[in-house]
């Protein structure tokens, strides 16, 4: 019966639809182009780097509260697949425009096409200045684009040599950029439109969308797609099977997002509650305060800001180009304080009805019900039950307990 | 870019093992519990810090050849020279930026390695960065170089710490791994979640692993809440410095610390950028030199500063330069013997890529440090190496 609820709440998760009532009175973030930073000393100054800080943070904030609030959780959830995808971090980008413009094409793409998402990312305004593309010359190529587009965006490592990392980044010249807004401008007259050799293929590359279709259409694509999202939605230490590769990488033939994620829902992997990852610090947050009935932008900004800094996990600040480390390394001592701090704030203004009358018998399987946790370990259920007089902390321990810290 | 932190995926990609899950999870409470006693360390153990400088620090704009023609005829929008050099011998300069680093070479503390990589070497970070900290280039295994070393030791959590919010894959062994240290420290939690961290016998290995990072969570706070941790201002590298420096006057057991600062993939706008990181590592070495000065330990510590590699000998036309091969290492600490070692990488005779050819193996330097720091022979935490540097 577990497992079936299990596999319904993994069906509810999968669930789309074109309009999301929960997301309906959150309105668009006021975000805007802050222009370029006044000189040193002026009084505009000041005004623009408080309007700087104050866009950046709702930034996040009204990200986070689209993840709590939304009632088909599966867009946002891929939205922030893809943000670790391609990682793009404000720390260099610094205006929120660009950031913005970014979260908004991948949302829109985040179950759409891949080719469709790298030909629109390849001269996405934030990306480009992330990667220095708009320094990249035909008279000086910068490689900063090229090689990561193929490591860690489309191909993998080892896919490609360094001669067709300096061939690509010829391929992605010609683009110049407004900084503040994200506009990215492309002019033909600087563009080398020669032929040019890539992974031994010698074409004209028209443009740098065109270069994301050849490298999105190679054959090792897929596979590296399909291990990225595997890792993130399945489990980070056992790998794919090779039938469940021949099976994912087959779905994922028109390098259709969604038609891959309903075959990863198909596999039976999907079910295993072997195959388990643990939450990073966003997605327990986003959990508890679904669970709680909390919206991040009504808590104070530190607090949330403040936890998930110590905790190295940020929206919108990634660590590097690479994304955010891997489930395991979120299972630190460290990380367990940090929880257990935040779950006490929490609780103090999270709506705690569901377990205003359990006992110490019942403790275990209505937190388990409610929380979503298929079972609870002897250890984490004697600790709830001797906390069943105390719910705000019982509810702490459940919040914290390995069991849902580890999402199965 | 930023830091190429390494995340736990990608070094067991490029390793092609998947040991690390059950690896975390042989740090059981009762193992914690056993480990977690306050033994001080004796003075005269020697204590290693690895500073890792990631994104690939640019080398010639460090440690500069200033008197080659060929430096400044190959990068002449970001070469160095007049005041923001620091000549330290007729050909080589330290970075300006760096006066506290060549105080202390002058002062007889700073070895600095030349031309340092390994053979066929990755221009990708995290390849690179997975190769150092791995310690093995050719061959892929799962586990770092002072993880190695842990597994040679007994059972203890406090033998090899990180500071920050990650455990880097360097201290991750086949049997042990290291333990985490955040900047604000760690206060130890209501006991009436203690028992979440109990170990067992139904947990998944991910379960396990969160149980244990909660028993952990209880163990190593007890030992480092004792020491009292002054709230510092500047850096975030000046903080975790100080940690370091703060935990090592109170004699805390441990052996091995790891820090990191990130931001050095200097693809553009260079100069400023890498001469602002630069002035940030230096203060920091300088300030956590002297307060170790004033410790039962001061003789005992050796900081070693590396990057997953150099950049390419050629700026580009932003004013910055694409990732490279060689670079130089630093060994800083009381019992160092300055000077140069390994051999500066020619600026005239550069690989079909444009790169330095290296002069020096990383795992020399390694094993002169396994054999005069952690006491073990090089080879014992990387098997069949058996060359060395030692700077001690």
């Amino acid at each position: 019966m577990l497992r079936a609820g299990l596999t319904a709440t993994r069906r509810h998760v999968l669930a789309v639809s074109t309009s999301d009532p929960g997301l309906a009175n959150l309105s668009a973030p006021a975000i805007t182009d802050l222009g370029p930073r006044p000189a040193n000393g002026t009084a505009a100054l000041k005004s623009w780097e408080a309007a700087l800080a104050s866009q950046q943070q709702l930034l996040v904030t009204w990200w986070l509260d689209r993840m709590v609030l939304s009632t088909y959780p599966l867009v946002e959830r891929l939205t922030w697949f893809w943000h670790g995808h391609w990682a793009t971090s404000i720390e260099k980008v610094v205006y929120p425009l660009p950031m913005l413009t970014q979260n908004q094409t991948l949302r829109t793409y985040a179950l759409g096409s891949f080719d469709d998402m790298a030909r629109a990312i390849v001269v996405d305004g934030a990306m480009t200045y992330w990667l220095d593309n708009e320094q990249n010359y035909v008279s000086a190529p910068n490689e900063n684009l090229a090689r990561e587009l193929m490591e860690l965006f489309t191909l993998g490592v080892n896919q490609y040599t360094q001669g067709d990392v300096e061939a690509a980044a010829r391929a992605l010249t010609g683009y110049s950029l407004v900084s503040t807004s994200g506009a990215v401008t492309f002019d033909p007259s600087r563009h080398v439109s020669t032929p040019i050799t890539i992974l031994g293929s010698t074409r004209v590359f028209p443009d740098a969308p065109s270069l994301a279709t050849f490298l999105v259409a190679q054959g090792p694509s897929p596979m590296f797609v399909v291990e990225r999202l595997w890792f993130r939605l399945v489990s980070s230490t056992h790998p794919p099977t090779p039938a469940q590769i021949q099976t994912l990488v087959t779905s994922f033939a028109a390098r259709n997002i969604s038609a891959l994620v309903a075959a990863l829902a198909r596999s039976s992997a999907w079910s295993n509650p072997a195959l388990s990852l643990a939450r990073s610090p966003v997605e327990w947050l986003v959990a508890a305060c679904r669970a709680l009935g909390v919206q991040p932008s009504t808590l104070p900004a530190d607090l949330v800001l403040g936890f998930l800094n110590a905790a190295g996990q940020v929206p919108f600040l990634p660590p590097n180009v690479g994304g955010w480390p891997s489930d395991l390394a979120w299972l630190n001592s460290a990380a367990s304080e940090l929880r257990m701090k935040m779950a006490e704030a929490l609780v103090k203004v999270g709506d705690l009805s569901a377990v205003s009358s359990v006992s110490g018998a019942t403790a275990p399987t209505v937190l388990s019900n409610w929380l979503g946790v298929a079972s609870w370990s002897a250890r984490t259920a004697s600790v709830l039950s001797s906390l069943a007089t105390t719910p705000p902390q019982m509810v702490v321990a459940a919040l914290c307990a390995p069991e849902y810290v580890v999402s199965a | 870019v930023s830091c190429p932190e390494l995340t736990r995926r990608r070094f067991l990609q490029w390793t092609g093992a998947a040991g690390l899950a059950s690896l975390v999870a042989t740090l059981a409470a009762s193992d914690l519990a056993a480990a977690a006693t306050t033994a001080p360390l004796a003075p005269g153990t020697p204590i290693l810090v690895l500073l890792t400088l990631c994104g690939g620090n640019d080398g010639l704009n460090t440690v500069v050849p200033y008197t080659d023609p060929a430096y400044q005829s190959l990068r002449s929008n970001i070469a160095l020279s007049g005041a923001q050099v620091a000549p330290i011998t007729g050909s080589l300069a330290l970075n300006a930026a760096m006066p506290e680093i060549l105080a202390l070479y002058q002062q007889n503390k700073v070895a600095i390695v030349e031309g340092v990589s390994y053979p066929n070497p990755s221009l990708s970070h995290f390849t690179s960065m997975a190769i150092w900290q791995s310690a093995s280039p050719a061959e892929a295994v799962s586990s770092g170089w002072i993880g190695r070393w842990l597994d040679t030791r007994p059972r203890n959590p406090f033998d090899a710490v990180a500071v920050g919010s990650t455990v880097p894959p360097l201290m991750a062994g086949n049997k042990r791994v290291g333990s985490l240290l955040p900047l604000g420290g760690l206060s130890v939690p209501p006991s009436i979640f203690k028992g979440l961290g109990d170990p067992s016998r139904s947990d998944p290995a991910v379960v396990a692993d969160a149980a244990g990072s909660i028993a952990d969570l209880y163990t190593t706070a007890t030992t480092f809440s004792t020491v009292p941790l002054t709230a510092l201002s500047g850096s975030g590298l000046d903080r975790a410095m100080h940690v370091v420096s703060t935990m090592i006057g109170a004699s805390v057991p441990v052996r091995v610390w790891a820090v990191q600062l990130s931001s050095f993939d200097t693809h553009t706008g260079e100069v400023r950028t890498h001469d602002d990181l630069w002035a940030q590592v230096s203060k920091s070495i300088g300030d956590f030199m002297t307060e170790i000065s004033a410790t039962p330990h001061a003789n005992d510590v050796t900081v070693m500063l590396y990057s997953e590699f150099g950049r390419r000998a050629a700026s580009n036309s932003g004013l910055g330069t694409d990732h490279g091969t060689a670079g130089p290492m630093f060994l800083v600490g009381n019992s160092v013997k300055s000077g140069l070692y390994g051999a500066a990488p020619s600026l005239s005779a550069l690989d079909a890529n444009g790169n330095l050819v290296a002069t020096t193996d990383f795992r020399d330097v390694y094993a002169g440090v396994a054999q005069d720091v952690l006491g073990v022979a090089g080879s014992d935490i990387m098997p069949g190496w058996t060359s060395s540097i030692s700077v001690h």
